[in-house]
């Protein structure tokens, strides 16, 4: 009964519109309350939640994404990328997955990249004769690979989680990151062909040499983040501040684009984006106990191999159930929520934990450009001045390439286990 | 004090608050960083890291309420007829300032529980350590209070005050 109670004011909390943060608090408390376990164990939890090592560098990886953004590093990717696929038909939209690719690098947040990428490319593509409907759809799908790509601000909340290493995450997602990104230009392309969308002039290696010096300093980020996991000199907190101290540098002294006054601005946005994610993460904690204190991720677990203990229908299992509740969750809260429980059901079929938080982390990206609940698409048809529903066509073609990626993910483990194996022996 | 002037206030205290601990987390991991890189690092960075995490957590959650940061699921509310939105958001704004009110007390026994105790490395009193979560209820508690008052007397629709996106 008394796990009745926590579900129902969980689901009546989402349904009327409380942040999810605070219905999770709100079902915490209800079931604490029936259950007649004092409500001190919710501000006790909270701080157990929040006061996790792993979680010190979002802060961190936030900061140095909103620093980079600012000081002036977009264009120098999009210009890079520009002259490395502009030149192909309906190179705006290649160029735009390559800049998602390259800002994947450094942001690790898929709706930093939709907005900072968005803004400069789709009136940029409008304007060179791209549908604004294929300009913001083509925007929104590649920006879902900035957190698989590393660094991942998801994949950090999944090491908090679960205790996975984050920097072994980071590298299993480079792999799957980069199959995502080709498997877009492609479609890209295909879309390019067949709707005769312009190709640019090609210019030269020349400008390849060039527009790399100018994007050199932004995407020698990128190296340092994984040279500084990988070498095990320092931890993903220190490489998050490191990266920071990087991105201002860069941003104030060698791009001279980003205003020092603006700094305790960027600072505190970065903040509010952290404390959305640790409130968040603090009353799930609270959540995720009674949940375990209910046996529940055994219960989700014994009911599913009650059904099949076949691994890959396991995984196809995990994967609908992830999908469909990303159309409707927001992604960092369904992976607080669900991730331990359904971590439970893939350990129980033999499934490697690093490969599970991979396409987990993968499959619940993808729920950002998927409607009704796409943050991703929301931010990218605004920016085109266009409605919802073209967009949501649009970026059909995306949504399909994007899950034979995760299902070729899904079923093939080497594809996010083989560099994390060879790199950190 | 007007409603204003007490956003105003608790806005300008939360923004000082964040630099303050998003400052001393920054700082402390350098010193961490450069202390291992020339010689030995002092013990307390780390646990003084996780400290400023917490406070970065309390004075920016009533923020990210404020913002929208704080996510919700908005899809059925907001598709509503009518005046169904407002009270929707009115209902979800008393709810997070309810629990918030009821968790207060035991947020207060747990930063006294702390005074029992102390950190190991820089030697400071739990309870002020414990006392992020009551701050970071306290003032989520203050920024729906806020929308609440202010959509009951029309000035604020209880919708999220988006932040300027980073271009």
């Amino acid at each position: 009964m008394g796990l009745a109670v926590l579900l129902l004011v969980f689901v009546f909390g989402l349904v009327i519109g409380v942040p999810v943060a605070v219905t999770l608090g709100l079902a915490s408390l209800a079931y604490l309350t029936y259950m007649g376990i004092p409500a001190v164990v919710m501000p006790q939890k909270m701080y157990a939640g929040m006061d996790v090592f792993v979680l010190l560098s979002i802060p961190g990886f936030i900061l140095a994404g909103n620093l980079m953004n600012r000081g002036g590093i977009t264009h120098r990717i999009i210009r890079f990328a520009n002259a490395l696929v502009g030149w192909v038909r309906g190179g705006l939209g290649l160029t735009n997955v390559g800049a998602s690719m390259l800002f994947g690098g450094i942001t690790g947040t898929a709706v930093a990249d939709a907005a900072s990428i968005g803004g400069v490319m789709i009136p940029g593509m409008k304007k060179a004769g791209y549908t604004p409907e294929f300009s913001a759809a083509v925007t929104a799908a590649s920006s879902t690979v900035g957190p698989i790509i590393p660094p991942s601000v998801p994949m950090i909340i999944v090491g908090a989680l679960s205790g996975i290493s984050v920097g072994k995450m980071f590298l299993a997602g480079a792999i799957p990151g980069i199959l995502m990104g080709i498997a877009m230009m492609v479609t890209a392309y295909i879309i390019a062909v067949r709707q005769n969308f312009p190709r640019q002039n090609w210019l030269g290696a020349s400008e390849i040499v060039r527009s790399f010096g100018g994007a050199f300093w932004a995407l020698a980020m990128t190296a340092i983040i994984i040279y500084g996991l990988l070498s095990g000199i320092a931890t993903p907190t220190e490489t998050a501040v490191i990266a920071s101290v990087y991105a201002f540098v860069v941003g104030a002294f060698i791009y001279r684009e980003l205003p020092i006054r603006e700094v305790p601005k960027i600072i505190i946005d970065s903040a509010i984006s952290s404390a959305a994610i640790l409130v968040l993460v603090g009353f799930a904690n609270v959540f995720g106990w009674i949940l375990v204190s209910e046996r529940i991720p055994q219960a989700i677990a014994a009911s599913v191999l009650q059904f099949t203990d076949n691994k890959y229908v396991v995984i196809l299992i995990i994967n609908i159930l992830l999908l469909f509740v990303g159309m409707f969750m927001e992604t960092i809260a369904a992976l607080i929520i669900l991730f331990v429980p359904l971590l439970a059901l893939a350990q129980a079929v033999g499934i490697d934990p690093l490969h599970f938080a991979t396409f987990a982390v993968l499959n619940l990206m993808i729920g950002l450009t998927t409607p009704p609940l796409g943050v991703c698409l929301f931010v990218c048809a605004n920016i085109a001045r266009v409605p919802l529903t073209p967009v949501v066509i649009a970026i059909l073609p995306f949504l399909v390439t994007n899950i034979l990626v995760l299902f070729l993910v899904s079923y093939v483990p080497a594809i996010a286990t083989w560099l994390p194996s060879v790199l950190t022996r | 004090m007007s409603v204003t002037r007490l956003e105003t206030f608790f806005i300008t205290l939360c923004r000082a608050g964040i630099l303050l601990a998003f400052g001393a987390l920054i700082l402390s991991v350098l010193i961490q960083v450069l202390g291992r890189t020339f010689g030995s690092s002092p013990v307390w960075t780390e646990e003084l890291t996780r400290f400023a995490l917490l406070y970065i957590a309390a004075f920016g959650a009533g923020l990210s309420l404020r913002s929208g940061d704080l996510v919700n699921v908005d899809i059925v509310c907001e598709s509503l007829k009518g005046n169904w939105p407002w009270r929707l958001r009115l209902l979800s704004a008393l709810c997070t300032a309810g629990l918030c009110t009821i968790l207060i007390l035991p947020a207060w026994q747990y930063v006294s529980i702390g005074r029992l105790q102390t950190s190991p490395a820089v030697e400071v009193r739990m309870d002020f350590v414990h006392a992020s979560v009551l701050v970071l209820l306290f003032i989520l508690l203050v920024f729906s209070l806020i929308r609440i008052i202010g959509m009951v007397l029309g000035s604020d629709q209880g919708l999220p005050d988006r932040k300027e996106e980073v271009s």
